[in-house]
C-alpha cells in the first residue's frame, strides 16, 4: 500500500472496544479485507490503524437454533457461510446471495459482515438479509444493541454504526427459517460484476417481503406483504421504495424494468410451485 | 517460400509443438520487467491531470523536492522534447495544458514508491479549466477549441499521412477507386447508415512498466515491458538527438501486448527521470488506473457507410466517411486511419468506392494500435450494413455476402488483383455455416427455445485484413551453431504470448532436418545483442520472420556444405545432411558431423578451417508501394488473411439479456504452422472480441472524464463469459510468398466478432443494433424501439 | 511486525511492514517474484495465491494478516525440480500464452483439484472466474485441467476445413 499505517489484532472484545475507544474516527475495522483494502489501494481512506478482528474467537462461528433463529459472527467469511449446513438447510436464500459475491477469491476472504457494513447499495449478501428480516448486533465499551439491517443503512456507503462500535453478529430471525425464496442478480458480464440490481424475495406463510439492491441509496426491503400478496400489490410495494438512478452500469429505465421482471418471475415461480 | 511442400511431407511443420517458454511461465521463473531489480533502483510515481483541459497555470514542487527520500522531480517545463510515431506531437508530460484526463502532469523519483507518492501528493498545481473538444464529428464545427494549434508546425511522415493544420484532424486518408456517383446513379438502392465504436483499452494482464537508466555521458539502458524494442530505440532516438548505438533497449518476459505496448510509451520519461536522478536506474509501473488513462487505448469509430447497390444485390458503389476519435496525441491512430481506409469495405469488393477517414484529435486519453488495427471497429458497421441491406432486398445475408465477396480477380480498394493464391473468403464462410447449421434451427434449437423461452439466431460475417506497416518493413534471423550441434537464434520479434517463437523454431527445424529441440530462441530481445526487426505488429511476424527463418536455416546448411565440401573434399552438389552429419551422398561412410564443425572444423593433424558457423537470413517486404495521397491507389498489403464467424446467440426477447451459444471460426491461414498456436490466437482472439462486442469500452462525463477507469466498470470476459462451443478450422490456400505458405492469423480472431453478435441477435429478435458494445441493456433499448414501431422493416427505398 | 509463516513448505520468519500487502511481501521480502499483480484491487486474480487451503488475491490480504498461515505460490507447484502434473497439461495444451496470469490460474485450479478431482467443465469455469486471461480465450487452460485430472478426452481440436 502506497500510505502507512498501523495495524492491531486484538484477541478478545473487551481488547477490541479499548482499541476503539482509543483510537475513535481513526480506526478503521478489517475482517476479510476485501473492500478496505481495494479503498486503501485507491486512496480513498487514510486510516492511522487498522484493526483486525478476526482473532476474537467470540466473533467467530454460525448459530443456529429453532427458537432464536440463525446468527453469524462477524468474521465469518462468505464461503463458510455459503456451506454451513444449517445455512443451507434452513435459509438457502443467504446461501445463494453469498454465492453472487465477488470471485471465488474474494467469497474465500470476504465476510458477510463486511458485505453489510461497506454500506454498499449493491452489496449482495443485504437484499437477501434484509428480505429475510435480519437484524444486526452492534456491539461497544458502552454496551450492545440491536437494529434492524433495514434502518442500519442511512446512505449510500453510511450506516448507523458509531466509530466506536463494531458489528458483531448478524441475526436472522427463527420465523423465516425455511422460507420460499427467489433471488435474480442483474450483471454486465456472468464472471463477477457488481449488481446493476438484484432482488430476493423471501416468503413464510405469515408473510413476504422483496429485498433490493442498486435501486436507492441504500439496500432496500418493501413493507411486509400478506403471503399471498397479489402481484399487482406486490410490484406496488416494490415500486414505492425502489428508486434507481443512471450511472455507468445502466439506466434508471432498465433499472426499474429489469427489478419489475425480477420480481415477476420469482413471484410466478413461488407461486406456480417452481420455488423452494 | 516452400509453399507447394505437400503437408505429408513435413515433420515438424503443422504440429502442436509446445511452448519453448512454457516451463518458465508455468513455474514463475519467466523474469518481467516488473520482476527486475538494480542496486540503487529509484521508484517513480506521476501526477495526472484530473481535467480533459486546462492550462497549466502553475506547478510548485518544492515541498515535493524537499521530502526526504526523494531524488528527482520533473514536470513537462522541464522537458524539452517531443515524442512521436508518425506526427511528433507529444511532449513527454503535459506542458503548459493538459490535453486529456488522466495525462501527467509531474513526475517524481523516489528511494520507494511509498516516498514517490507521498512527493506527489505534495505537488501542488493550479490549473485554469478549458472547454474540451469530444466530439470527433463535429471535427468540421466551426469555432471548435484546437487540441493542437501548432499542429502545422509539427514534423510528420509527409509520404504517408495528411494533417490539417487549423483543424483536429490529424491525418485525413482519401481513397478514390472507380467513380462513386456514377456507381450511385446507376444503382437501384441507395442505404446510408451510421455506426459507432467508444475507446476500449487493449488490457494486456501485465501493465506498462519500464526502467530506465540515463548514464552521465549519454549512454541509455532501457529494460521495458515493450513489443518492439527497435521502435522504442528508433523513436528515443529521435526525440532525443542521441545515437542509436548509445541506446539500449531490452525486453525481458512481457505480459502481453495486443497494440497497446507497440510504440514508446513510459521508457522516455524514466529515463528523464534517470538522467535528473544522476543515473540511478528509476523504475515505473503504470498502475491498472493509468494503464486506462495515462497510456493509450483503441481509438473510438464513427462510421457512415452510404451503400448502392443492384437489384440482384451486388454492391456497385460505397461511400465511407469515418470519423476516427484518435484522442490527444496521434501515435498508431492515425495508421489505423490510413490502414482501415484503404479496407474499409470489408472482404467485399466494391467497384466504385470513395473513402473519406479522419483521425481526430480530441481531448481523450489517446488511441494507438489495438489487435486489427482498425478493423475491430469498422467491420462492426461493415457486416450490420451488410445485414440491413440484405435485409431490405429480401435476400439472405449469407447469400448476400457471398455475392459481394472478394475472389480470384476482383480488385481491392486500392488497386490490388486478387488471385488464386491470396486466400478464400468465400471458403471460410461456407466452412463456418456448415459448422452453425446456418439458415435454420436444428430440433435441439427448437426444444431449446421451447424450454427457454428465448430466441435463438444465427449469423455468418466475414472478415479481412493485411499487415499494416511500412513498404520496407525487414527483418533478420541470426542461426549461432553451438558446439553440441544446437542452435541459438537471434532474433528482435518479441514473444508477447503469442507463440510465433515456437512456430520459428519448428521452420527452422523443419528446413535444417532436425529435431526442433536442437533450435532455442531466448525470450528476452535486446537490441544491442538482437539484429534488427521492425516492430511485434500487424500479424507480419509469422509471415516476415518465418521466410528469415527459413533463408538463415538455408544459409547454415549452405556453409556448413561448405565446410564439409572442404574437408571431404567433395563437391556441394554431391552432399546431402541428416540430423547429425553432412555427408557425401554416393559415399554415406564420408561425413562430417555438425558438432565438428560447429565453432571450426579440424583435421586430424590440428590444422583448423572455417571458425564458428553463423548464419543469417534477412527478409524483407517486397512489391509494396506508398498509397498514392489523393486516391490511396497502389500496394499496401503483404497477404491478406481471410476469416469467417458463425455465430448462434440465444436472446431473452423481454430483457434483451443474451447468451452466445457458439461461435464457429475459420481463417484461410494459408498453412498451419502450429495447429494449438493458430487455435490459442483464434480463441483468445475471439473471446477478446466478444469482450469489445458486449462490455468493453470507455465512458466519460460531459467534461471528457473518464468514469470506469478500472475492471469494476470496464468488464473483460471470464472463463464463465465464454461460447458455450468453440469451432476453429483452418483454411489452407497456400500463400506464395509465405513461409511454408503460411500467413499470419494474429489479430483477425478479434474482427467481425461484434458484428456477428449482432447479427445474431438481429435475427434472433428482429432487433436494430448500431453501437458497439451491445449489452443487454442496449439491446432491451432496441426491443422498446421496435414495439414502439420504429425500426420496422422499411420497404428498400428506391432512389 | 515479526510474523510467521510457511510458504511452499519452507518456514520464514521476516520483520513485515504493518502497511504491505501479502503480494508485495511474497514478491519483494520472500524474492518470491512469479505471483504478479495485475490490479492490485482484487479483480483480476494474477496475484491469487493459496492461502491455509483456499485461494485468495493476495493483494487484498495484508502481510501481517498471514501471520502463521501456509501458503502456496506458483514457485511451490513444481517438485523435485519437475513439473506436476497440473503444470505439465498446461503445457501440454497450450494454455500458456503471455504468462502472466498463469500463475494465478495454477493457483486456482490447483486449490480445485485439491478438493475436487474430477471437476466438470463448468466447475472449472466457476474456479477460475476470478482469473481473468487476455491470450487464451479460457479454453485451453480449461482444457489443461481436465488433463490433469484425466478426463480430457481429445487434445487439440483445430479443423482442416
Amino acid at each position: 500500500m502506497l500510505q502507512n499505517f498501523g495495524y492491531l489484532a486484538p484477541k478478545s472484545l473487551a481488547e477490541l472496544y479499548a482499541v476503539l475507544k482509543k483510537n475513535s474516527g481513526k480506526a478503521m475495522i478489517l475482517a476479510g479485507g476485501t473492500d478496505v483494502l481495494v479503498n486503501l489501494h485507491n486512496g480513498c481512506m487514510a486510516p492511522t490503524t487498522l484493526v483486525d478482528i478476526k482473532k476474537i474467537a467470540e466473533l467467530g462461528g454460525i448459530k443456529y437454533d429453532k427458537k432464536n433463529g440463525l446468527s453469524i459472527g462477524a468474521v465469518v467469511t462468505c464461503v463458510e457461510v455459503a456451506e454451513n449446513k444449517d445455512v443451507i438447510k434452513h435459509y438457502p436464500l443467504i446461501a445463494k446471495a453469498v454465492g453472487e459475491i465477488g470471485s471465488p477469491q474474494l467469497r474465500n476472504r470476504a465476510t458477510i459482515a463486511g458485505n453489510i457494513c461497506t454500506g454498499s447499495p449493491c452489496a449482495d449478501s443485504s437484499c437477501a438479509l434484509i428480505a429475510l428480516g435480519a437484524s444486526l448486533e452492534l456491539s461497544s465499551a458502552d454496551g450492545v444493541r440491536t437494529v434492524f439491517l433495514k434502518d442500519f443503512f442511512i446512505g449510500p456507503k453510511r450506516t448507523q454504526i458509531k466509530p466506536e462500535e463494531v458489528l458483531t453478529r448478524i441475526l436472522v430471525p427463527a420465523d423465516m427459517a425455511g422460507a420460499n425464496f427467489g433471488m435474480n442478480k442483474l450483471k454486465r458480464i456472468k464472471g463477477h460484476d457488481i449488481a446493476l440490481v438484484s432482488v430476493a424475495v423471501a416468503k413464510t406463510d405469515k408473510v413476504m417481503r422483496v429485498g433490493i439492491g442498486s435501486a436507492a441509496p441504500t439496500p432496500i426491503v418493501t413493507k411486509d406483504l400478506a403471503p399471498n400478496a397479489s402481484l399487482k400489490d406486490t410490484l406496488a410495494a416494490v415500486a414505492a421504495v425502489a428508486k434507481p438512478i443512471d450511472d455507468v452500469r445502466a439506466s434508471k429505465e432498465y433499472r426499474e424494468f429489469m427489478i419489475n421482471d425480477y420480481v415477476e418471475q420469482i413471484y410466478s415461480d413461488l407461486f406456480n410451485g417452481k420455488g423452494r | 517460400m516452400l509453399d507447394t511442400i505437400p503437408s505429408k511431407d513435413l515433420k515438424h511443420i503443422g504440429k502442436a509443438v509446445e511452448r519453448d517458454d512454457a516451463i518458465e511461465k508455468l513455474t514463475g521463473q519467466a523474469l518481467y520487467t516488473g520482476d527486475l531489480e538494480f542496486t540503487g533502483m529509484l521508484h517513480a510515481k506521476l501526477l495526472r491531470s484530473p481535467y480533459a483541459r486546462a492550462k497549466i497555470k502553475s506547478i510548485d514542487i518544492s515541498k515535493a523536492q524537499k521530502l526526504p527520500g526523494v531524488h528527482a522531480v520533473l514536470t513537462g517545463k522541464d522537458l524539452h522534447y517531443r515524442v512521436g510515431l508518425y506526427l511528433v506531437d507529444k511532449h513527454i508530460m503535459a506542458k503548459h495544458i493538459t490535453r486529456h484526463f488522466g495525462e501527467a502532469v509531474a513526475a517524481v523519483a523516489a528511494e520507494t514508491p511509498e516516498i514517490a507518492q507521498k512527493a506527489v501528493e505534495l505537488i501542488k498545481v493550479e490549473y485554469e479549466e478549458l472547454t474540451p473538444f469530444l466530439d470527433a464529428t463535429k471535427v468540421f464545427d466551426k469555432d471548435v477549441p484546437l487540441v493542437h494549434p501548432d499542429l502545422g508546425r509539427y514534423s510528420y511522415i509527409k509520404e504517408v499521412f495528411t494533417p490539417v493544420p487549423g483543424t483536429n484532424i490529424a491525418n485525413h486518408t482519401k481513397l478514390r477507386k472507380g467513380d462513386v456517383e456514377e456507381g450511385f446513379r446507376k444503382s437501384d438502392y441507395i442505404f446510408e447508415r451510421e455506426y459507432t465504436n467508444p475507446n476500449v483499452q487493449h488490457v494486456p494482464m501485465e501493465t506498462h512498466i519500464a526502467i530506465g537508466k540515463w548514464d552521465i555521458g549519454d549512454r541509455i539502458t532501457i529494460y521495458t515491458s515493450a513489443q518492439s524494442p527497435f521502435t522504442v530505440r528508433n523513436l528515443f532516438s529521435f526525440s532525443f538527438g542521441i545515437s542509436h548505438s548509445n541506446i539500449r533497449v531490452i525486453t525481458p518476459y512481457v505480459g502481453g501486448g495486443f497494440g497497446g505496448k507497440a510504440g514508446i510509451g513510459l521508457e522516455p520519461l524514466v529515463c528523464c527521470l534517470s538522467k535528473a536522478a544522476g543515473g540511478r536506474h528509476v523504475k515505473l509501473q503504470a498502475t491498472r488506473e493509468e494503464e486506462f488513462s495515462l497510456l493509450p487505448c483503441r481509438s473510438g469509430l464513427t462510421y457512415r457507410i452510404k451503400t448502392g447497390v443492384k437489384k440482384n444485390g451486388k454492391i456497385i458503389a460505397q461511400k465511407m466517411t469515418m470519423f476516427w476519435d484518435a484522442g490527444a496525441y496521434a501515435d498508431y491512430a492515425v495508421n489505423v486511419t490510413r490502414a482501415s481506409g484503404f479496407s474499409a469495405s470489408g472482404p467485399y469488393e466494391i467497384e466504385n468506392a470513395w473513402v473519406d477517414a479522419y483521425s481526430v484529435y480530441t481531448n481523450k486519453p489517446f488511441g494507438t494500435a489495438y489487435r486489427g488495427f482498425g478493423h475491430v471497429e469498422f467491420s462492426w458497421g461493415v457486416e450490420r450494413q451488410m445485414n440491413y441491406i440484405a435485409d431490405q432486398l429480401s435476400i439472405d445475408p449469407f447469400e448476400f455476402r457471398k455475392i459481394n465477396a472478394i475472389k480470384p480477380g476482383s480488385k481491392t480498394m486500392t488497386g490490388e488483383v486478387i488471385t488464386d493464391h491470396s486466400g478464400n473468403v468465400t471458403k471460410c464462410m461456407e466452412t463456418v455455416a456448415k459448422a452453425i447449421n446456418y439458415g435454420k434451427l436444428t430440433a435441439g434449437e427448437k426444444a431449446r427455445e421451447q424450454k427457454t423461452g428465448m430466441k435463438i439466431g444465427k449469423s455468418v460475417v466475414a472478415l479481412h485484413k493485411a499487415p499494416a506497416m511500412p513498404s520496407m518493413t525487414g527483418t533478420v534471423v541470426v542461426l549461432k551453431l553451438n558446439e553440441d550441434a544446437s542452435v541459438t537464434v537471434n532474433h528482435a520479434l518479441t514473444e508477447i504470448g503469442m507463440g510465433t517463437y515456437t512456430s520459428l523454431r519448428q521452420i527452422i527445424a523443419e528446413v535444417l532436418k532436425w529435431p526442433v529441440e536442437r533450435i532455442r530462441i531466448p525470450i528476452e530481445n535486446d537490441t544491442d545483442r538482437d539484429p534488427y526487426d521492425w516492430q511485434t505488429v500487424a500479424s507480419k511476424g509469422l509471415l516476415l520472420s518465418g521466410n528469415a527463418a527459413i533463408l538463415a536455416a538455408q544459409d547454415l546448411l549452405d556453409k556448413c556444405y561448405d565446410i564439409a565440401a572442404q574437408a571431404l573434399r567433395a563437391m556441394k552438389c554431391d552432399l546431402d545432411h541428416d540430423a547429425e552429419k553432412v555427408f557425401i551422398r554416393h559415399k554415406q561412410e564420408s561425413f562430417i558431423t555438425f558438432k565438428q564443425m560447429s565453432v571450426g572444423y579440424a583435421y586430424p593433424n590440428g590444422n583448423a578451417i572455417c571458425g564458428p558457423v553463423i548464419a543469417v537470413g534477412r527478409y524483407i517486404a517486397q512489391g509494396l508501394t506508398n498509397l498514392d495521397k489523393e486516391n490511396s491507389q497502389g500496394y499496401p498489403a503483404i497477404d491478406w488473411t481471410y476469416g469467417a464467424h458463425g455465430v448462434i446467440t440465444e436472446v431473452n426477447p423481454k430483457t434483451g439479456a443474451f447468451n452466445v451459444i457458439k461461435v464457429a471460426s475459420a481463417y484461410d491461414v494459408g498453412r498451419v504452422i502450429n495447429e494449438e498456436s493458430v487455435r490459442g490466437q483464434a480463441i483468445g482472439g475471439m473471446i477478446q472480441g466478444l469482450g469489445t462486442a458486449m462490455c468493453e469500452g470507455y465512458i466519460y462525463n460531459k467534461d471528457g472524464k473518464l468514469l470506469n477507469p478500472s475492471f469494476t466498470d470496464n468488464k473483460i470476459p471470464t472463463a464463465l463469459d465464454m461460447p458455450e462451443e468453440i469451432e476453429c478450422f483452418a483454411v489452407e490456400t497456400p500463400q506464395v510468398d509465405g513461409p511454408f505458405g503460411a500467413r499470419g492469423v494474429g489479430e483477425h480472431s478479434m474482427i467481425a466478432v461484434c458484428g456477428g453478435v449482432g447479427n445474431a441477435i438481429e435475427k434472433a429478435v428482429g432487433v436494430d443494433l448500431t453501437h458497439m458494445p451491445i449489452r443487454a441493456e442496449d439491446v432491451w433499448k432496441a426491443l422498446q424501439k421496435k414495439s414502439e414501431g420504429q425500426g420496422k422493416k422499411l420497404k428498400a427505398k428506391k432512389k | 511486525m515479526k510474523i510467521k509463516l510457511t510458504v511452499n513448505g519452507k518456514k520464514y520468519e521476516r520483520d513485515a511492514s504493518e502497511s504491505k500487502n501479502l503480494l508485495h511481501f511474497i514478491r519483494e521480502d520472500l524474492g518470491l517474484t512469479g505471483t504478479k499483480e495485475g490490479c492490485g484491487a482484487g479483480e483480476c486474480g494474477a496475484c491469487t495465491v493459496i492461502m491455509n487451503g483456499k485461494t485468495v488475491n493476495s493483494c487484498l490480504v495484508l502481510a501481517v494478516e498471514a501471520d502463521g498461515a501456509t501458503i502456496q505460490t506458483v514457485e511451490g507447484e513444481a517438485k523435485n525440480g519437475k513439473l506436476s502434473k497440473l503444470q505439465t497439461a498446461f503445457k501440454a495444451n497450450h494454455a500458456v500464452q503471455c504468462g502472466f496470469c498463469t500463475a494465478g490460474m495454477l493457483m486456482s485450479s490447483r486449490a480445485l483439484l485439491n478438493k475436487n478431482p474430477k471437476p466438470t467443465v463448468d466447475e472449472i469455469k466457476h474456479a477460475i472466474e476470478g482469473n481473468f486471461c487476455r491470450c487464451t480465450g479460457y479454453t485451453q487452460i480449461i482444457e489443461a485441467v481436465q488433463d490433469a485430472s484425466g478426463q480430457l478426452k481429445k487434445k487439440g481440436g483445430l479443423k482442416r476445413a
